[in-house]
């Protein structure tokens, strides 16, 4: 069939974005810097108060996916006794080391993940991490701390913000140790108010995709976040979403969008399937369908900060993500995202190895589907190991769930 | 010149092509393996339409949609079922496709909208492919399925979700000497309990559509044991689909391409 072939629509600021990322991952080379590794919604901001670079492996993760590595390293995990239906981060990443393969050689000339002074852990995503981080605290030798907050919680109460602040608390003499450098309440709340500017410009970002023709696809904003993962509580990743923003305002004033007519808006529910992103993105673009929002991308907006009480708002910020809430919030939460961003239909990625960020598996779909007239679609996939994916019946369930839509 | 419509089904197993005429009428269907090394087969057949018949669209649909470089419009063979059940029954409907390598579950409205659809998981237990794999390991005939399971009153069926597994199941049957045609009855039963599996609304008619149903045409009975519901079986029921996907080029051609209806 022949297609029609439009001027592609790019976000210019990627420039910027590449090289900032760059800048990060060669950062890492400087041996005389202290390193710690931090879980993506971890208290990155208290490492960066005393100074260290912060490696996040769930990025090294999806890096392995995108790359299409992954499938090829989750074996070598698998040999040593670890699930291939576990976390297909935790799999990648641990065959990475074990094969010494890394995609951050041919990008950045890093033989691999820089060697931490220190390895912290939150498990308010998964439990997975502990492991994941234990494995490696091991093997490399180094102190190894994690917070474990309530889980799954409806509201969060009082009694858990203060529960998960005295764990922050109890990270300081660890961090004073490995960094060689006091705590410094200042350097704390500095690097408070710097990621909670860049995650209130990052809200606004993805905010910009409320309007139609929206300036950014989910596709695009899981590409754009990677400041915002790895460089909160920086200068620099506020520097670059006002930036973006600036871009994705003019669009919306000139009415450009990444799709010249939406002929329906939908909400991505779940992990990217990394390794398909391309495909995945043309694969909507194709059918004129914008998919606008996501749970994923919004798990680093963190309303919460407050540099005037650094523990307690960042235990906040953390302990009420998504992820970390139960079924009746999840679905409170979605409700008004459907309705903020005009969604017309909802596409839930089980994720076959990621049981916590997989959120079609309690009925949620049919749910929203009976209550608010929307659309449903449960797609089946993985976030890095393709073995759990299949192209043609995915295509198959996208393409008529637009029809459906359209 | 009379205007005629072509729609090709590209299925994992064969292709199916139908042509139409201006009143919908099929004037012309033929089928083949999908991967026939010899791609001259279908290349031959599609030049003798051409030259038969003044194809003014086609529609393709199928796994292989994409792949089929002539087509005008490309549709899902979820759409094109609606489409091609909904022009012989325009009734609200539950289709079910059993297909080579997946089943789907489509609530189908009169006017041929798809309203609801769900598939199998992505193993083939189930499928057309799940037939052929287990009959092998059980030694029976495959076109001689549907006979001998008539002559059967038995109610067990395999479990396994994975056809692989399923086939180890099955030996334990033939250590028991379990006679053929409870062996044949059984691998139905099976397929139409992974069916029951699957959402579908229990008020409606059922479509049984695909490959499958048109070589085993005692799964038919099977359905109507397990879901105690009208079931129909369209005439040439492997063929809707591509009847589906001519119609839509038919629209195609009538509302895109602004060709008028003599």
């Amino acid at each position: 069939m022949e297609q029609e072939i439009k001027k592609p629509y790019k976000i210019q600021s990627a420039k910027i974005m590449k090289e900032i990322m760059g800048n990060y991952f060669l950062g890492m080379k400087d041996t005389t810097k202290k390193i710690a590794w931090c879980t993506s919604v971890g208290p990155a901001e208290l490492l960066r108060s005393f100074g260290f670079e912060v490696h996040f492996p769930e990025n090294h993760g999806a890096l392995l996916g995108a790359t299409r590595t992954a499938t090829d390293l989750i074996p070598e995990a698998t040999k040593l006794g670890y699930s291939s239906e576990i976390c297909s981060y935790l799999t990648a990443d641990v065959g990475s080391y074990l094969k010494k393969q890394t995609p951050l050689t041919e990008h950045y000339g890093l033989e691999g993940p820089p060697k931490p002074d220190l390895i912290v852990y939150n498990t308010n995503q998964c439990r997975e991490v502990q492991d994941w981080f234990e494995y490696f605290a091991k093997e490399k030798g180094c102190p190894v701390f994690g917070i474990e907050p309530p889980r799954y919680v409806d509201e969060v109460s009082n009694e858990a913000i203060e529960n998960v602040a005295a764990q922050f608390k109890s990270l300081i003499p660890i961090c004073e140790k490995a960094s060689g450098q006091k705590f410094d309440i200042d350097k704390f709340r500095e690097t408070i108010r710097l990621s909670k500017e860049a995650t209130d410009l990052w809200k606004k970002v993805l905010w910009t995709a409320r309007v139609s023709p929206s300036p950014i696809s989910f596709f695009d904003a899981t590409i754009h976040m990677g400041p915002i993962v790895v460089l909160r509580g920086t200068q620099m990743a506020k520097d670059y979403y006002t930036t973006l923003l600036k871009e994705l305002e003019d669009n919306v004033v000139k009415g450009i969008g990444f799709l010249e007519v939406e002929k329906c808006r939908i909400y991505w529910d779940g992990m990217p399937i990394w390794g398909k992103l391309r495909p995945m993105s043309e694969l909507f673009a194709a059918n004129n369908a914008a998919v606008v929002a996501s749970t994923y991308c919004n798990s680093w907006v963190f309303d919460a900060f407050d540099p005037k009480d650094p523990f307690e708002s960042s235990a906040l910020a953390y302990t009420e993500i998504f992820i970390n809430r139960s079924e009746n919030a999840k679905e409170k939460i979605l409700k008004k995202l459907i309705k903020d961003f005009n969604i017309g239909g909802m596409i839930f990625h089980e994720a076959k190895t990621c049981f916590s960020n997989s959120n079609s598996r309690f009925g949620m779909p049919l749910r929203l589907k009976n209550e608010l007239g929307i659309e449903t679609l449960v797609i089946e996939g993985d976030l890095c190991d393709l073995r759990f994916y299949s192209e043609g019946q995915t295509t198959t369930k996208i393409e008529t769930f637009i029809e459906q839509l359209s | 010149m009379t205007n005629y419509y072509q729609g090709i089904d590209i299925g994992s197993s064969y292709t199916k092509i139908t042509v139409i005429d201006e009143n919908d009428c099929v004037t012309y269907q033929n089928i083949i393996k999908t991967l026939n090394r010899d791609k001259q087969e279908l290349a031959n057949i599609i030049s003798k339409i051409k030259s038969d018949f003044n194809i003014v669209s086609i529609c393709a649909t199928g796994y292989g949609r994409e792949h089929f470089k002539d087509s005008h419009i490309n549709k899902t063979e979820i759409y094109c079922a609606s489409v091609g059940v909904s022009a012989l029954y325009p009734e609200l409907k539950t289709i079910i496709d059993i297909g080579g390598e997946d089943i789907k579950v489509i609530k189908s409205g009169g006017d041929s909208k798809v309203d609801d659809f769900y598939m199998n998981t992505k193993c083939a237990a189930g499928t057309g492919t799940f037939i052929i794999e287990i009959a092998e390991r059980a030694e029976l005939e495959l076109s001689l399925l549907s006979e001998l399971a008539a002559k059967s009153e038995f109610d067990k069926e395999l479990n396994s979700f994975c056809t692989v597994f399923a086939k180890t199941e099955i030996m334990k049957w033939i250590f028991d000497e379990v006679p053929e045609h409870d062996l044949a009855r059984g691998i139905y039963i099976s397929i139409v309990n992974r069916i029951a599996k699957i959402r579908m609304d229990k008020a409606l008619p059922i479509f049984l559509i695909g490959g499958v149903i048109q070589y085993h045409p005692f799964l038919k009975t099977i359905v109507e044991e397990k879901f105690k519901q009208r079931v129909v079986v369209p005439e040439n029921p492997q063929m809707i689909n591509s009847f589906g996907a001519a119609l839509l080029a038919k629209k195609h051609a009538l509302t895109e391409m602004k060709i008028n209806a003599i």
